[in-house]
């Protein structure tokens, strides 16, 4: 059984500002901006899974446009240079980075899955017996990104809902 | 003079090309591997041992914390700078790549200036090399 943890929004929009100052907007000039829109769309994502002391999945979803443009600025070339291949890459990378972040602040004994990239919509994944607990959603350059933390109990199977929503 | 030369070991293509910049902008000649398996069969085969390892924690096949582990005892490659280059970022984790031989922890992400303030640490490129 996995422990209660404290990683709320603000945990997340640190490691996420984190990640924009580092990589995707080191200048500053075009910061993700939040929507607190949890339901807004996306037609890509990336996730990785956490288990041991705290079970749950760490969720990246996008617009394959801002996705594109992500892998672009990590590759720095141009968002029509990049490949569906690099497109994964990053995307599963972004996961990664925020998926460690997170693990950090969890109880000892956590350890953190590879990532797993699907170009499809964060809609479509289906995360059994999970429920998300806390997220970041915003515009990024006019296209939705979010950030979201997933928790899985198998404790508790009947008050739990299995799929994104 | 010839270039120092850095091993750059990510799954991720894109972080490797990051790290690629960076290293190639302070005069290293970088090579690249995907996982530490390929990079412990880059570097036992080479005849000149690369001055510095940028590693991943977590990658398929061989991870770095492996990879270091392998490196070390090695005595030929004993000279190589191992930089754990990663999101693990507990405290154990840290003391456990220090301990298997890791000069240097790196946590993702990670600013350019970071980086190069690390390796003028380690005296690998002038300080200041950042301004």
């Amino acid at each position: 059984m996995s422990v209660e943890v404290e990683v709320n929004e603000n945990d997340l929009t640190e490691m996420v500002d984190q990640v924009w100052e580092s990589y995707l907007d080191p200048e500053g000039l075009n910061p993700l901006m939040q929507t607190y829109d949890e339901n807004q769309p996306s037609d890509v994502h990336s996730s990785v899974s956490i288990t041991g002391s705290w079970t749950g999945h760490i969720v990246y979803a996008s617009s394959t446009l801002a996705a594109r443009r992500a892998a672009a600025a990590f590759l720095a070339v141009e968002p029509d240079e990049v490949s569906e291949e690099d497109l994964s890459d990053v995307l599963g990378e972004l996961a990664n980075i925020v998926g460690g972040n997170v693990k950090a602040m969890l109880p000892p004994g956590a350890f953190l899955s590879l990532p797993q990239v699907v170009l499809a919509p964060e809609a479509t994944a289906r995360y059994p017996n999970a429920q998300r607990i806390s997220g970041v959603y915003g515009i990024w350059d006019g296209e939705p990104v979010s950030i979201s933390m997933w928790h899985s109990s198998t404790a508790d199977n009947n008050s739990t809902k299995e799929g994104a929503e | 003079m010839t270039p120092m030369r850095a091993m750059v070991i990510d799954d991720s293509r894109a972080m490797r090309m990051i790290l690629k910049r960076i290293v190639t902008k302070l005069n290293f000649e970088a090579v690249e591997a995907g996982d530490g398996k390929e990079a412990l069969d880059l570097v036992t085969a080479m005849t000149e041992v690369p001055e510095l390892a940028l590693i991943d924690w977590n990658m398929p096949n061989m991870n770095g914390l492996e990879f270091v582990t392998h490196v070390r005892a090695d005595p030929r490659l004993r000279e190589m700078t191992l930089v754990m280059v990663t999101t693990e970022s507990e405290q154990s984790q840290i003391v456990r790549a220090l301990a298997a031989g890791a000069h240097e922890y790196v946590i993702k992400p990670f600013t350019e200036g970071a980086m190069i303030e690390k390796l003028a640490l380690l005296g690998l490129v002038p300080t200041g090399a950042n301004s």
